[in-house]
């Protein structure tokens, strides 16, 4: 009795082992621990004998039966998991990770507003402060006080576009200088971004643009200073090795002045790329970027300021030309058309 | 300014080349723009000799020449010239060349006779008008050279552009003075070698000059030729006006832009025979004169006089506006026999009124303007006189009549070389200061040796200051050689800025656009007028431009609408029709209390078109409406921390229907922080939008001025949880949903926290307002120190059910 109770729950292991690979889902598995495991099932059935056995025996049957039990247990958990990393892959088949996201819509800054604040960024940490001042302008503090007294030839340096006889839209930023100096006292170290208009429009002229302005006052300021401050300023707006160079030049209102190219930030300064001329330098190898120069002393007499006792040096760039060379934009009119294909290119 | 380096040669012994010249003088603040060969179109011409000349059997003027070009092979030529002849040396296109005009010479037949090449006449070669044959060439040019070697035509010149100030370098001389100077060669004045001719008279029998005023023409000097022929100036002098672009005209007026270019004295050449009454006057115009004044220049145009323009008359009328162009009753002709050459200094400032107001600006008046060498023009009048006496056959009477009530007066300034050394950050040695001084002209007395002396020269009318000599000696030591140091910025304590500037507000404000989603554009401050026409915007107010570009720029922008919708036209215009736009700009509007006469405005503007949201899966498809340009703006109230803000419906508005006005309370009371609504259709029309087009227009300086009074303020967190009672709303579509939140906030049910609408239901039906809708809001009740129980929030929620419909037409 007890070989045929053991061959008996052999047999069940053996059908289980059999069976459960036909359980195709959680459900049918659950069918087949039933079948086998539950309270009417094969073994309960199969346990059934072991009541009636003798006392020697029973040993040997419940061990067996919890051994058949185990294995049971066994074999129908680990079809389980076999069907859950199934179920588990059949729902990962229907993730698609390529659909395209529930993106909010972007933002972007205008060329010239990243540039601006590339540029002020610089500068602040240099450790200039921000001022703002009005761009409708008079007649004194955007020519007469810079050293330029009506009829004078430097005038025709800028077309300017006219309010009254008086009052003008600002031709540069440099009236700043003019009213930071009259309401402070020295030392000054301040920059002014801003919009500037002239009389002049074609491929490379828009009637209105944006200058930055900066200026320092103090007592003993030197050109070397203004060189420090310059190269400092172009290292990091466009890379380490910039090299600068100065130009004598001319502006009513500073003295001496020059010019300031850098190298070229396409060719490295070589003149070329890969044996082409380069577009961006015209093969000099060098870019005109700002004009500066020291304070013109007439400049600190139409403000109140003491030339002998102070110096100071000005400069200003165009953030057009700073955002062409940086972004490589070829066409300036392309700024001020807002076509939202330009202006997503910026973000 | 264009230079011929030939030319500049003769004044001074320069052996580079012209890349090392241009270096040098851009490096030395005279910016070469460009190196230019004058005669590149036709370098490839060359010199033929006409070995035979034989009539075309089938024309009546055509002639078959045979031409030796030099090559091996004689070249057969079919020539329609009359001129042309047997032995003949003339220039010779060949096959292939391309001729100034840009016709290219082919091989090709004419009237069955095969031709290699064309013979050219002057014209053809741009060397002058002359088309009545073909050029011949002197008998000693070899076949097969070059013409512009055979010529020996100027290939070398340089475009330099002069800054206002350098006035002095508006000349081959004065950029031969530089360029001694940047390469310490000497400089050598062409030799004087001018014959006067006692027998034709003096000067001062023939002119008396007579100046009214010493301070507009300090100085008139004139010279009298007599037995003048006018005809073409001689090759040399052609060749080298045309190589630095000026057209040739006849010798005497050639003589005068000759020295014009050479020494930059401008002159004027009057037909003496014209000239009436033997005085020359220098004064103002007279147009107070019955009819006012006027003079025909010598381009045939009559200009009206103001009492500002200063005339050179005769005995009897004006016969040249000073300085700026001659006049048509005096002027040279290829009649004339004698000749008053006119060599005079003018105040710049008179002379640049006249040509500005005229606009006339001429190669004398652009010099004249910045100011001409006074002790160097006699000069220019000698050497003026001796070329018209060498290329006219005339006779230089003795003497010269002239005036000189104001003399040049020598100025000298203070130059301490401490204050230049620490001006420019450099440690230059008194040596090489004074030898560049030296080198420019000025005379130095540095017998003080800490502040000396230093007395510039006649042409350098630029260095007035002491300032101006420290940049010149930087400029020839190198601006380029200054070192680079970090200067210590130092700031006052009383002065050091606040964080929260109008600059760095505005870059917060488009930091937040971008953050929301929107592009920033920027658009010129101008408009049309019709532009704000459009707009229905009022005319008072409006800052017009006196001078503008076009009729689109002519007047500042009130509003900063505008520009945001012509923005809209561009982009639907290139197809793109979804658009999230804003812009951060002024607007501008008359303010008599203003010292500009300006009141300028920083405007937020933001503009919302077609879809909501990108056209791509899986957002849901929409076009953007009020709701999504007033969530913009609540926004940004939010963010900026302002609030509670009122969204007043506007009964009218120049160009938005509907029109809402942002209020925002504030301490100093509720003020109107901007306007949003839709474009009217009508207008939107007109930007060519179909859908509707939802704008806000904020007021960013007041933002700003309500902003920085506001700061985060901390609240403890809730200890106990909120209780939510959620209560529909049926009310007519015509009630506000603002009104029913008023009224449930007048109940002043206890513990409420805060209400929102959590759902709108409009039933379909006519949007005509007679309809009715379903609103739910959501109450959050909440107790600080305990946990609500349901009754008392049941209590206190009932009130709110019970006193809506008490309060307003509305159902629960």
């Amino acid at each position: 009795m007890l070989k045929s109770f053991l061959e008996g729950l052999d047999g069940l292991t053996l059908e289980c082992e059999a069976r459960r690979g036909q359980a195709c889902s959680l459900k049918d598995l659950e069918a087949l621990r039933v079948e086998f495991l539950g309270r009417k099932g094969k073994l309960a059935a199969g346990m059934g004998a072991l009541a009636q056995m003798g006392p020697e025996d029973k040993p040997a049957a419940g061990k067996k039966a919890n051994e058949v039990k185990n294995a049971l247990t066994a074999l129908l958990e680990s079809r389980q998991a076999e069907l859950e990393a199934e179920a588990a892959q059949d729902a990962l088949a229907g993730f698609d990770p390529s659909l395209p996201g529930r993106r909010p819509a972007a933002g972007s800054l205008h060329p010239v507003t990243l540039a601006m604040q590339e540029i002020c960024e610089v500068l602040t940490g240099l450790g200039f402060e921000v001022v703002a001042g009005p761009e409708v302008e008079n007649d004194w503090n955007n020519f007469e006080a810079l050293n330029m007294p009506p009829d004078h030839p430097a005038r025709d340096m800028q077309d300017t576009l006219y309010v009254s006889d008086t009052v003008l839209l600002r031709t540069h930023t440099s009236p700043l200088q003019v009213r930071t100096m009259l309401s402070r006292k020295p030392p000054v170290a301040v920059i002014a971004p801003g919009k500037v208009y002239r009389r002049d429009s074609d491929i490379t002229h828009t009637p209105m643009f944006h200058q930055i302005e900066g200026l320092l006052v103090d007592k003993n300021v030197s050109m070397a200073d203004l060189r420090g401050t310059l190269t400092a300023f172009v290292r990091q707006l466009f890379s380490a090795d910039t090299k600068v160079r100065f130009r004598p030049s001319f502006f009513p209102f500073t003295e001496p002045s020059a010019e300031v190219d850098i190298s070229c930030m396409l060719c490295g300064g070589e003149g070329h790329v890969a044996g082409e001329p380069c577009r961006v330098c015209k093969k000099t190898g060098w870019v005109e970027i700002l004009g500066c120069g020291m304070v013109d002393p007439n400049v600190f007499r139409s403000v109140g300021y003491d030339p002998e006792a102070y110096t100071g040096f000005a400069f200003g760039l165009g953030v057009e030309r700073v955002a062409m060379l940086k972004y490589g934009i070829g066409d300036l009119r392309m700024f001020f058309e807002n076509d939202v294909r330009f202006l997503e290119q910026f973000s | 300014m264009h230079i011929s380096l030939q030319w500049l040669r003769e004044f001074v012994p320069f052996q580079g080349t012209v890349q090392e010249l241009a270096e040098r003088l851009t490096m030395q603040g005279l910016e070469v723009e460009a190196i230019i060969d004058p005669f590149e179109a036709i370098a490839s011409i060359v010199v033929g000799h006409v070995l035979e000349c034989a009539d075309h059997p089938d024309s009546d003027h055509l002639h078959v020449c045979s031409v030796d070009v030099g090559g091996p092979e004689v070249l057969q030529i079919v020539c329609g010239a009359p001129n042309v002849a047997k032995g003949q040396k003339v220039p010779v296109a060949l096959i292939g060349t391309t001729m100034p005009g840009g016709m290219q010479i082919k091989k090709g037949k004419l009237r069955g006779v095969a031709s290699h090449g064309m013979i050219c006449s002057e014209r053809e070669l741009g060397l002058s008008e002359d088309h009545e044959g073909i050029m011949v060439l002197p008998e000693t040019f070899a076949p097969g050279k070059l013409l512009v070697d055979a010529l020996g035509l100027e290939r070398e010149v340089i475009e330099v552009s002069i800054t206002p100030n350098r006035a002095d370098c508006l000349s081959v001389l004065g950029i031969a003075r530089e360029t001694a100077l940047g390469f310490g060669l000497p400089l050598t004045m062409p030799a004087l070698n001018l014959k006067e001719d006692a027998s034709a008279g003096d000067a001062n029998t023939v002119v008396r000059i007579d100046i009214a005023d010493g301070e507009l023409c300090p100085v008139y000097r004139a010279r009298a030729l007599t037995g003048v022929k006018i005809a073409k100036s001689p090759d040399w002098m052609r060749y080298r006006l045309i190589a630095i672009g000026q057209r040739p005209i006849s010798n005497i007026v050639d003589v005068t832009n000759y020295i014009l270019m050479e020494l930059g004295q401008p002159l004027h050449a009057f037909d003496n025979k014209l000239l009436k009454g033997g005085v020359i006057r220098v004064a103002p115009a007279t147009p107070d004169q019955q009819d006012g004044q006027s003079i025909t220049t010598l381009d045939g145009q009559e200009r009206k006089l103001l009492a500002s323009d200063l005339l050179i008359w005769d005995g009897e009328r004006p016969v040249a506006l000073a300085g700026v162009m001659g006049g048509a009753n005096s002027s040279v002709s290829d009649e004339t026999t004698e000749v008053l050459l006119e060599c005079a200094i003018f105040r710049p400032g008179t002379i640049r009124k006249t040509a500005r107001r005229l606009a006339l600006p001429s190669e004398a008046s652009y010099r004249f303007e910045r100011g001409v060498d006074q002790v160097g023009s006699l000069f220019a009048l000698e050497r003026a006189a001796q070329l018209m006496a060498e290329v006219s056959g005339a006779r230089v009477l003795t003497g010269i009549a002239m005036a000189e009530p104001k003399p040049w007066a020598e100025r000298s300034h203070g130059f301490r070389i401490d204050r230049c050394n620490a001006l420019l950050g450099l440690s230059l040695t008194p040596e090489f200061c004074k030898t560049t001084l030296t080198g420019l002209g000025c005379t130095v007395d540095d017998s003080n040796a800490a502040n000396w002396r230093v007395t510039s020269p006649p042409h350098r009318l630029d260095l007035e200051r002491e300032v101006d000599l420290f940049e010149e000696c930087g400029r020839v030591h190198g601006l380029d050689r200054i070192p680079a140091v970090l200067p210590r910025i130092s700031k006052s304590l009383d002065s050091v800025q606040m964080r929260d500037t109008e600059f760095g507000f505005l870059q917060r404000l488009k930091a937040w656009a971008v953050g929301a989603g929107l592009r920033e554009a920027i658009n010129y401050s101008f408009v049309g007028t019709d532009d704000l026409d459009r707009l229905n915007l009022p005319v008072e107010g409006r800052i017009t431009i006196a001078n503008p570009l076009s009729e689109d720029q002519n007047v500042l922008r009130t509003e900063i609408a505008p520009g945001l919708l012509n923005n809209v036209r561009h982009n639907l215009a290139q197809g793109n029709a979804s658009l999230r736009l804003f812009e951060v700009a002024k607007a501008f509007v008359e303010d008599t209390t203003s010292d500009t006469g300006a009141r300028e405005n920083s405007r937020l503007g933001m503009l919302v078109h077609g879809a909501r949201h990108s056209q791509e899966w899986p957002w849901e498809q929409g076009e953007a409406d009020y709701l999504d340009v007033k969530g913009l703006v609540e926004n940004l109230l939010a963010h900026l921390r302002l609030g509670p803000a009122s969204f007043i419906l506007e009964p009218a508005h120049p160009y938005l229907e509907p029109c809402v006005r942002v209020e925002v309370a504030a301490k100093s009371g509720v003020r109107l922080v901007g306007r949003m609504g839709r474009v009217q259709p009508k207008i939107a029309d007109a930007y060519h939008a179909r859908k509707d087009i939802w704008l806000a227009d904020m007021d960013a300086d007041l933002l700003r001025e309500l902003s920085r009074a506001t700061k985060p303020s901390f609240k403890s967190l809730p200890k106990f949880p909120p209780v939510r009672r959620d209560v529909t709303v049926i009310c007519p579509a015509t009630l506000h949903a603002e009104a029913i939140e008023a009224a449930v906030l007048e109940i002043k049910p206890k513990n409420l926290e805060s209400l929102a609408l959590v759902a709108v239901y409009a039933p379909e039906g006519p949007a005509d307002g007679k309809g009715e809708r379903n609103l739910t809001f959501r109450l959050t009740y909440r107790h600080a120190d305990r946990t609500l129980v349901d009754k008392e929030v049941d209590k206190e929620h009932g009130k709110v059910l019970s006193g809506l419909p008490q309060k307003l037409p509305v159902r629960i």
